[in-house]
């Protein structure tokens, strides 16, 4: 990708999987600051194992992981997970789901103050999910309960934001407006985003940069290089 | 009326006993909304008995003179709290280790060690002339010979469990809904999770050690299943299960006192008779709701 000197994170060499079995190998990418990537492949292909690889919930079995440090600090990262990963045993409102995202600046034990309280309100209004701040989160549509993950990786004010299939089981009206919304966000403030998906017509006109996974290998190139329709052929056939 | 006029005489024989049953109302289910929230129901089973298994244990140990004899109840008090608490905090270990390496199924290891848990207990007190008595009785549910020193352990303990659940209650609940969002956050999700084990482990310890199992299991699980089928937030969840429990631990009581019933058996029906009744009339609202919205649809289109 761009210019190193711009960049927000780095892979060197990296391995990814699960106990020994590694999926994906020698991943070697750049995220420069700003950039909205795809994450593209089939299912199964590694997608959400490399995003939690680099979220550290998984270890990765070898190479590095590099971020460049925002304002001295580690830069925060927002995470959307798939939304059928979170159980709806849980009796929460969509509020105190997004109310999670804050709770990296709130130390154990502390009550969430005002101001962070006012803040995960400002996020449900940029995700356009103002108006289901107290319903109970379980019972949301699929898009609207994205909206709200969205809402919450956006409440922990990331330096990085990383969805996981955002768009996968919506239908195409409401697909589209999730990726409005994410061109939005990364537009308006100038947000890093990587999205995996395997549904390559929904995001296509969307992200910049395209990382596809493909039978363990990672290819790699903006979008209207990599997407061309000769490429995609060349790509889905070795 | 009269009954529970008589159970709050301050003179009443079974005073600790009332108020014991009333804190463990109170406070088992707060516990117990974490083992229905992480659908670990089963552990919510098998863990009071493998609590009371240690409890065999360290009597047996006595029976078996590698331990001098306590004569004295805060003695034998302190012996059976370890043995307790050490078989259940190693059963909560044993579980996490075998559940990260995916070991078996869930259910197979916790019903494994439900049954063997019971078979030990059995088979460790018939030959054991010291604790053989007493225990028998925490095997029924007999919530009868409460001394003071018990009472305010248990009071002083449960205390703890339930200032440590509400002060930490926004840790506790993240790394229990979301735990891969918590790591993103920096969180020590191992840490909260054996916090939040180590909580429910001493809970279970304290409640078998003077209750017995299946009063334990009763509240740590009927309470939480009742209140989640009408709470609509976490906070209703919480107040209502415990609110619930504290209530049929004292009707519980003065039922079986009235009866001459064994007190933690009397409880227990009671709670699933609760549960029954009130998954029946949850049932019934929904139903009811569903059919207004019909008619109301129906009568729209008409």
């Amino acid at each position: 990708m761009d210019n190193h000197s711009d960049t927000l994170l780095s892979l060197e060499g990296l391995a990814v999987g699960y106990g020994r079995q590694a999926v994906l190998e020698d991943v070697n990418l750049r995220f420069p600051r700003c950039s909205f990537s795809g994450l593209l492949g089939a299912n199964g292909s590694g997608k959400s194992t490399l995003i939690r690889t680099l979220l550290g919930i998984l270890p990765p079995l070898a190479g590095r992981i590099a971020f460049v440090p925002t304002n001295g600090g580690d830069p925060v990262l927002g995470y959307a997970p798939q939304r059928e990963s979170l159980d709806p045993i849980f009796l929460l409102s969509s509020f105190e789901v997004v109310l999670m995202g804050v709770c990296g600046r709130v130390g154990p034990g502390r009550f969430i103050d005002k101001r962070e309280r006012a803040w995960a309100h400002q996020c449900l209004e940029q995700t356009g999910a103002a108006d289901l701040s107290g319903k109970q989160f379980s019972e949301l549509s699929g898009g609207q309960k994205q909206r709200v993950l969205i809402a919450r990786a956006l409440a922990t004010k990331p330096d990085f934001l990383l969805l996981d299939e955002p768009t996968s089981g919506i239908d195409v009206a409401v697909k589209q407006s999730i990726m409005e919304l994410l061109r939005r966000i990364h537009q308006e403030q100038r947000q890093t985003i990587l999205m995996a998906s395997h549904d390559l017509p929904a995001v296509r006109r969307y992200i910049g940069h395209v990382i596809w996974l493909h039978q363990g290998k990672v290819l790699e190139g903006p979008t209207h290089e990599l997407l061309a329709p000769d490429r995609i052929e060349a790509i889905l056939d070795f | 009326m009269n009954t529970l006029r008589e159970v709050f005489d301050p003179n009443f024989l079974l005073r600790n006993s009332v108020y014991i049953s009333v804190v463990f109302g109170l406070t088992c289910p707060l516990v117990g909304v974490y083992l229905v929230l992480r659908r670990l129901v089963f552990m919510g089973v098998a863990l009071p008995q493998i609590s009371s298994c240690g409890i065999a244990f360290a009597f047996a140990l006595q029976g078996w003179g590698l331990l001098p004899h306590a004569h004295e109840t805060p003695g034998e008090h302190t012996l059976a709290f370890l043995g307790s608490t050490f078989f259940t905090l190693a059963a909560i270990l044993l579980f996490s280790l075998l559940a990260r390496r995916g070991c078996g199924s869930v259910e197979a290891r916790l019903g494994t060690a439900y049954a063997l848990a019971w078979a030990w207990s059995v088979l460790l007190l018939v030959k054991n002339p010291i604790g053989e008595h007493g225990l028998l009785d925490l095997q029924k549910g007999e919530i009868i010979a409460i001394s003071n020193f018990e009472l305010a352990m248990t009071a002083g303990a449960f205390s703890l469990v339930a200032a440590a659940l509400f002060v930490f209650r926004k840790e506790f609940l993240l790394v229990s809904f979301d735990p891969d969002m918590a790591i993103s956050l920096k969180k020590n999700v191992l840490g909260w999770d054996a916090a939040l084990f180590l909580l429910i482990g001493l809970t279970i310890s304290i409640s078998v050690l003077s209750a017995g199992p299946l009063v334990t299991l009763g509240f740590l699980l009927f309470p939480p299943l009742t209140a989640h089928l009408f709470a609509r937030t976490m906070r209703q969840f919480a107040l209502l299960a415990s609110a619930l429990g504290g209530v049929t631990a004292l009707a519980g009581f003065c039922l079986a006192y009235r009866w001459d019933l064994p007190v933690g058996a009397t409880d227990v029906a009671l709670l699933g008779a609760i549960y029954a009744l009130a998954a029946l009339a949850r049932n019934t609202l929904a139903r009811g709701h569903i059919s207004i919205f019909g008619h109301a649809n129906q009568a729209r289109r008409g």
